[in-house]
This record gives C-alpha cells, structure tokens and sequence, in this order.
C-alpha cells in the first residue's frame, strides 16, 4: 500500500470532484503567483473568493508602540495582493450555512485549528467559522480537508454571496410560522457559484427567520431578508415569505425595504435570482462605499426597483431547483438521539439553576429543549470542539448551531439529560451561564487581527465581561437581558447598531496624544429582526467606557418604569441626559498623570492608528482646528435631537451644517482667508482635501468626502423622512470622524 | 522527525503570584527588542477562553504560548513551518523552549518557575505523524536518545491515551537541570531565526 505523502493523495476520492477540482485550480494559482504569472490585485480577488482574507500587519510593517518596524518576511518581494505580503499570517474564513454543524464537521475544524491557526476557533457574528493566523501556503490543504468534511470555503469572502444565516432555532421553535431551514439549505448551495452571482460590485447577505418578532434572523439588516409566513388560500395553508430587500449595517446603516408582502414559496428562488441579477447590472462597481445594494434600493426607489426585479424575473430561463427542493422538505429534519422526557426534581449539579435559566429554552416538541453553550467573544479551543462534538453525539443526534451571539446552540436535549449534559460542560469550563445576556458581550475581531480596526472592540469586549460578571446577578431581569456589541471601527461587524449599547472604535487627539476612543451608539432595536438602529451619542475613552456601562446600567434600573425596556427609557429621559454622561466621560488625566489612558484594553503599547496606513503629513497642529470640530460634533448631536423630537428637516439640515463646520475647521488650516459662505467652503475644501487626496484614507479613500458633496448637492430639498434624516445623521458622523483623522494626520505629530 | 509541526511544553510550578495577562507586555517587549531571534509579529490574548491558548506571542516560523491548553499552565513552543532538517528539529526546539523560558523566569522576578523535568510534544501534523503506534515508537526513541544526552539520566515517555488529538507525549526526567544548564548543553541560546 502507498502511504499518501500530501493531504491531496490521502483525500482522494473523499472530495466531491468539483470541489475538488476549484481546490487544484487555487493550488495552481498559489504556485502561478509564486513565479509572478498572476497579477497580484487578481489574486486577491482569487483568494477572497476563496474565503482567504488578510490580517492586521500583512503590510509587513508594525508599530510597537514607539515606532513603526518592518517585519522582515522571508518572501520579501511576494505579495498575494496589493500591499499585501505573502508570508503575512492570515484569516480563513469557512462559511457555515445557518451555521449548522455535525459533530464530524466540527471534530475536522478543531484538527484544522490545531495544525494550522493558533489553537482557536472563532465564530463570527455570521454564523461562520474563522481561522487566524494562517499561511497562505497552508490553505489549499484546510480546503481540502474541510472539503472531505462536506465544507465549503468558496465565496466565503469576496464580491459574493456570503454566508446564507438563519435562526438558530428553527424547526424547534415555537414562534415560528414554518421551519425555514430547508428553504435556506436549498437556496445557500443553489446562489453558490451560480452565473448570476458572480458579477457584484460587492458583497450580498441573505437570512431567513421563522418569525417577525424575535430577534434570531435579523434579517433586517440583509441585502435579501426573508421570514417565513402563511396564508389560507382557498381553505389551504400556502406558505411563503415576507420579503426584504436592501438592508445592511456598515458604516451607514439601512433598515430593508419590503419588497413583497407575501412571496410565494415557489417565487423565493426565481426572485432571489433577478435581485441579483439586477444588482450585479445596476449595482456601483467604482465606488465600492456605495456598492451595496442596499444603496441601488435607496437610489431607485422600491417601487421601481421591484419594477425591475419582476421584469428581470420575467425573462429568467426556467430552472427546476427552484422548486425540486420543495418535493422534500424534510430533508434537512433532525432525528433527536433519544426520546424526549421531563427533567426530574432532585438535587441538581452546582450552577445547573443559573445556566439553565439563562442557556435552556423549551422546544416546540414536548420533552426537549435548546441548550446554548456560552463561548467568550466566539472563541473555543479545538480540545473543547471536540468536546462539543461528543456531547452532540451522547445527547443529541449530530446537530449543533453557531449562532451570531457567537455561541454554539443544541438542540434537541432530552430535558432529563440536561444535568447531566451541563455537568459535562462544565467540566470542561464551558458551564458558565448568561448567554446573550449582559455579560455575554459581541465583538468583531477589531485591532486583535482586523486591518480595519481602530480600537480593541475584543479587549473592551473582554474588560466588560470580567466588571458586569461581578454584578451580573444581583440585577433585576430586565438589566441582565441588556445586549452590548462592539466594533472595532464604523464597518459595523460587531452589529453594534442593534445592541442596546452598542459601541464602535475610533480616535481622538487629545493632549497632544492619540487616545482611543468608542462612540456610545444608543436607542439600536435586537428584537424584531433588528428591528431599528441606534445613532452615535458620542465618543469616550476606551478606558472610560466599562464606567459608561455601568452608569447607565445603573441608572437604568434604579429609574425603570414597570415594563419599560432600555429602548423605552433611553427615548424617555432623552439623548440630551444621556450626552451629559458622555462629556463627563470624556475627561481624562494628562498622559504624565496617568498613561494607562492612552494604551488601548488588552493592548500596553502607547496607542496608534499606525498600523491602519500612514497618512498623508502637512502642516502643523492649530489647536483653532479641534475647536472647529468639537463645534461640528455638538452640531451633530443637535441633528439626532431633533430627530428625536420628529424635526426631520431641521435634523437634516442640522447634520449638513455639522458637516459644513467640520470642513470649514480643516479647510481654515489651508486658507486663512475662508469666508463663511457654504459655497465657497465647499469650494475650497474640495480644493485643498478631495483634489489633493489628503482627506482620503487609506482603506475607504474618499467615501467620506462623498457624503459631503452630496449632502451639499441635495441641500435645498426640505421634505426629509425620517430614515433620510437617519441616514445623513450617520453620514455627518462618519464626515466628522474623517475629518478628526485627516487633522490628525496633516498635524503630523501622531503615528 | 517528519513532522514539521510540533509543539513542546515546559510546565510551570504553581504560583499564587502568577497572573497571565502580565505577559502580555513582556511578550510585545519580545517584539519590540527582538530577544527570541525569531520573527515574531503579534501578541493576541485569550487569557478568557478557560484551559485556553492564554496569551501568545505569534511569530513567523513559531508561536510561543503561556497558557493550560492541556489542563496545566505551561510554556509552549509551537513550530509551524520551516526549522532545521527533519533529524534536528525536536533538539531546536527544546533549545527555543528552553530559552524562551529562561527569559521569562528572569522577566518575572521570582513569579514564574518552569519545572525543567517535565515537558509533553505534541505532534501537529496527522499527515507526517499519525497519532499510531509506529509514528510513537519512532518518536520515543528520538526523545529519549535526545533527552538522555541533555539532561543526563533516565527518561521516561509516556503515551498520552488521545485518539482524535494529535499524537501527545508526557516526557519526565530523571534530572531536573537548571533552564541555563540546559541551554548550555544545547547550544546556547539561538543566534538566528530558524
């Protein structure tokens, strides 16, 4: 017998061939870049679509805190993008569709975590699994050895459709219209690679829930939403859709239009696939900051959009998947390995009370239940995977879901098990209770490994954790069940517009320092799909924030009405009360005082937005300038007031004139003759920042002096919506953080 | 040695005075100054995952971590890629570990012990080392001819009883050297980045 010598040899005939067969292609690939055959801005494409992202520092250059280092790679002059070297580490990113999991597929990523990443598996606030750390060279194999496991990395990243979610309790859940799972199993692999998906000028999100109200979908904020629903026609039940369309966080959020009231089960696919095929023809391919489809929906109107959609659906070649899945729709049911029973009375294990209380949720089917095991910041060890992985087989019956908590949820626990199943957990330190609760805190990777990152989202994520877990119990229900996610810049993967508090990093120049910052972002909806979006209140000093946390925790339970949630109380007592809080954060020693202000949770290095790019230096710090800005920010805030109130045209105008100051404060530096004229101030200001690229930073270019000149070009239009006001409120901000980080670097005095 | 991947463990005496998230400036102060010779780029913390990776010192070549991936606090050096041919890699990486955990010793002050006399491998490879029976004899026999002539004495190897895991041994010496009497026999510390 030949012993196989390369994972290649020994897989052979495990992998589906087509799958195969892409792995061999980017294997070619890898070695054609190797010898400079492939240009390096397709190979990046090559890679991303593959799910094979960079990691912070892939620059090759790092700051230690006093200055900026090359890291002397060994392929020097290699790169697998641009800017981009090749021995860089690296994510890989495994998309999991709905985030369902068999105990062999989960026993596979632990072995991959453990050969080739640093010992953790993340999950993200997608349902997917990531690995960091990793060689390039390394991940034809991971494809490989996932692909035996019947995973898939394609399109995980890239211009694609990304992770298909859905609720994690779907099929168990008694809220739900219908289980939605076979629907999203059938649509994640019929999108994948198809024709029409292939084309975008950017990424495309689709998630399903089984219900309206409750939060697990969120399919609020996806490029196609779709919660299941019912109708009698003709005295049968017919199922079908809402259907949404257009949503999406980042850095200006947009709640989906709804595109059809009721879609019929038989239309999701055949619609689903003129949505993308009229995004991939009318979708931005220049700009990739208004790329996403939620801007085409916002730029022609739903109604004509659906216009285009249904004339598109009109021609589309008729394919059988898009209704052959539906002959079964049991395919993707679970067989509960034992049958379900009550759980006894008696003494139970130490902590079983607690975590039951907070991780256990009865099942539709009598006798069973969902058990959540909490995993801080997403993160597990492959020892503990493959812990999991035997519990599901003891007690489950193979089925396991990460959830975008950044949990692992099982189903079907026999109720009379379920001492016995956290009794195992615990054992292994997975026993702690509290998830999706206020200690169970949502982070996105934020400067840990993100090249986009600004604060430490994971350390702040962490320090709160450790502070609200010593008060956690004594608590009154309604504060425990606060959510908080942190991002660790305005890109919104940490979700933290839909948190109760929800936190983004950024920066500030403060005594002749850079201090890292997170804006407090207030009033986010988690419950009905995400259903609203918080707006930023203001920034405080990372090490400031668990104190913001705990003040307003406090403040919320000791002021409360009967039933009233946080949202309900932020909008009662106002902004305005919660702002004042802000500015008292907002102080801090000198760095001569007290230094640990100006290093970042997790992170003793002096703090540094460094690592992002270097910026453009000119000029000279004019402290005129950080008064010009403080003036646009109080502006800013004034805007989300009037908002508040219901003054739509007056918050719009408000967020222009914010935006106005902040370009007058920057462009000042360059003309110290600058009248007052908004004209001329936008005049010049495109002169001296948007000409000369010096606005523009290194990752979004310049997006943000966009959502200037269009704010200026639409000035006279007086009626605004509400959502209008929303989103130019959002753009002012991120306006007025542009402009905080371009005085930055044109002062020159800062990494 | 075929396996180009393994991870060797040096264990740390209990101590009340020991708090993992102190190394975390020490290990960035590794970077900075460059002390391991080796290409490290990135110190990540995981000291909230419980019997976790801890905090680690990511490098280019190799990883460093503190942490109680297998129960019990311990440093560990993780080669991933590259390194000395396949008949000098394990006496590398013991030259790595031990050096790494002699500069910790002396960063600590008196708060971190390491217990030179007890080390586990681990062999992060299932291609090149299947955790079986044939890949453990060879592996025994490159461990105690190498520890045998570091250390002096006997040596005990023991199989860790693992079927899914990587193949894992407990290595226990007879003689428990000093770390800087062990670097001595081994080399000294490393010059270059291997």
């Amino acid at each position: 017998m030949t012993v196989a010598t390369t994972w290649k040899q020994k897989l052979a005939g495990k992998v589906r061939e087509d799958w195969a067969r892409e792995i061999d292609i980017f294997e070619t690939q890898i070695e054609l870049r190797k010898k400079g055959k492939v240009e390096e801005k397709l190979f990046a494409e090559t890679r991303l679509r593959r799910g094979t992202y960079g990691q912070r520092y892939d620059n090759g250059q790092r700051h230690d805190g006093e200055k900026t280092q090359t890291l002397p790679f060994p392929s020097a002059e290699l790169t697998k993008g641009p800017v981009t070297m090749w021995d860089a580490p690296g994510m890989q990113r495994i998309k999991i569709p709905y985030g369902k999991l068999s105990a062999d597929q989960l026993d596979t990523l632990s072995e991959l975590a453990e050969e080739y990443s640093d010992q953790i598996l993340h999950i993200t606030t997608r349902q997917d699994i990531q690995l960091h750390f990793i060689h390039i060279e390394d991940t034809p194999d991971i494809m490989r050895r996932l692909a035996a496991a019947g995973i898939t990395t394609r399109e995980a990243c890239g211009n694609t459709v990304r992770n298909v979610t859905a609720c994690p309790y779907a099929g168990v859940c008694s809220t739900e219209s219908f289980d939605v799972i076979p629907y999203a199993n059938a649509l994640a692999f019929f999108l994948l690679g198809h024709p029409d998906t292939q084309d975008f000028g950017r990424k495309f999100k689709v998630a399903f829930s089984g219900c309206k109200d409750e939060p697990c979908g969120l399919t609020n904020f996806h490029d196609a939403g779709a919660i299941a629903k019912t109708r009698v026609v003709n005295g049968e039940v017919k199922r079908g859709f809402e259907y949404y369309v257009g949503g999406g966080l980042g850095a200006v959020p947009y709640p989906a239009a709804l595109f059809d009231e009721f879609l019929a089960e038989e239309e999701l696919f055949p619609i689903t696939q003129a949505v993308c095929r009229v995004f991939a023809r009318l979708g931005e391919r220049e700009n990739r900051a208004r790329a996403r489809l939620k801007f085409v929906v916002k730029k022609l109107g739903i109604d004509e959009f659906k216009r285009l959609v249904l004339e598109e659906r009109a021609k589309l070649r008729p394919d059988e998947r898009w209704t052959s899945f539906l002959k079964d729709l049991h395919v993707t049911d679970e067989q509960p390995l034992k049958a379900g029973s009550e759980l006894a009375p008696g003494s139970y294990p130490e902590g079983f009370e607690a975590w039951r209380k907070t991780n256990v949720q009865a099942q539709s089917q009598k006798g069973y239940s969902t058990a959540k095991v909490t995993l801080p910041l997403g993160d597990f060890t492959p020892g503990q995977g493959r812990l999991m992985a035997e519990l599901a087989r003891r007690f489950t019956g193979d089925s396991m879901r990460l959830t975008v908590e950044q949990n692992m949820l099982f189903r079907w626990v026999s109720d009379a098990d379920l001492p016995a199943f956290y009794q195992e957990l615990r054992k292994a330190g997975l026993g702690a209770a509290g998830a999706d609760h206020i200690t169970d805190v949502v982070s996105c990777p934020g400067t840990d490994t993100c090249k986009l990152g600004i604060s430490s989202s994971r350390g702040l994520a962490t320090e709160l954790h450790k502070q609200l877990s010593v008060i956690a119990d004594q608590l009154p229900p309604a504060a425990q069940e606060l959510h908080i996610k942190c991002s660790g810049c305005s890109n919104s993967c940490g979700q933290h517009h839909v948190a109760d508090m929800g936190f983004l990093g950024v920066s500030r120049n403060m005594n002749g320092r850079r201090v890292p910052h997170f804006q407090l972002v207030i009033g986010g909806q988690y419950k009905n799909n995400g259903g609203s979006y918080g707006l930023a209140i203001g920034a405080i000093p990372s090490k400031q924030v668990p104190k913001a946390v705990k003040t307003l925790t406090d403040r919320f339970v000791a002021e409360k009405r009967d039933g009233e949630n946080f949202q309900a109380f932020v909008a009662r007592i106002g902004k305005k009360e919660i702002r004042k809080l802000v500015d008292e954060l907002s102080v801090i020693p000198s760095y001569e005082q007290d230094p640990s202000y100006y290093s970042d949770w997790g992170d003793p290095r002096e703090y540094t937005i460094g690592d992002l790019g270097v910026g453009e230096c000119a000029g000279e710090v004019v402290p005129l300038v950080q008064v010009g800005l403080a003036d646009s920010e109080r502006e800013l805030f004034e805007a989300q007031l009037l908002l508040d109130e219901g003054s739509s045209d007056s918050a719009a105008a408000r967020a222009f004139s914010a935006m106005v100051l902040a370009a007058k404060a920057l462009t000042r530096e360059k003309n110290s003759f600058l009248g007052e004229g908004v004209d001329e101030i936008v005049s010049e200001f495109r002169t001296h920042y948007y000409d000369t690229k010096l606005f523009f930073d290194p990752f979004s270019g310049g997006k943000f002096a966009h959502y200037f000149f269009r704010a200026y070009e639409h000035r006279a239009e007086t009626v605004s919506s509400k959502d209008s006001a929303h989103q130019l409120i959002e753009e002012a901000q991120l306006f007025v953080e542009a402009a905080h980080q371009c005085y930055t670097r044109i002062a020159g005095a800062l990494p | 040695m075929l396996s180009e991947r393994l991870q060797l463990k040096l264990y740390l005496e209990p101590s009340e005075h020991f708090e993992l998230e102190a190394l975390i400036p020490v290990f960035h102060r590794f970077i900075r100054d460059q002390v391991l010779k080796e290409l490290l780029i990135d110190v990540v913390d995981y000291s909230h995952v419980p019997d976790g990776p801890g905090v680690v010192l990511i490098g280019h070549g190799a990883d460093f971590y503190v942490g109680a991936l297998d129960g019990a606090y311990g440093l560990v050096y993780s080669r991933k890629r590259g390194g000395p041919a396949a008949d000098g890699r394990l006496a590398d990486a013991l030259r790595r570990l031990v050096n790494a955990a002699r500069l910790l010793e002396q960063e600590s002050g008196s708060k971190l012990r390491f217990k030179s006399g007890e080390l586990s491998l681990r062999l992060t490879d299932r291609l090149r080392a299947p955790n079986d029976d044939a890949t453990f004899a060879d592996t025994k026999a490159e461990v105690v001819e190498l520890f045998s002539r570091v250390y002096g004495g006997e040596v005990a190897v023991e199989r860790l009883p693992t079927s899914k895991e990587p193949l894992s041994l407990r290595i226990k010496t007879q003689i428990s050297p000093s770390l800087e009497a062990l670097l001595e026999k081994l080399g000294g510390p490393p010059e270059v980045a291997s």
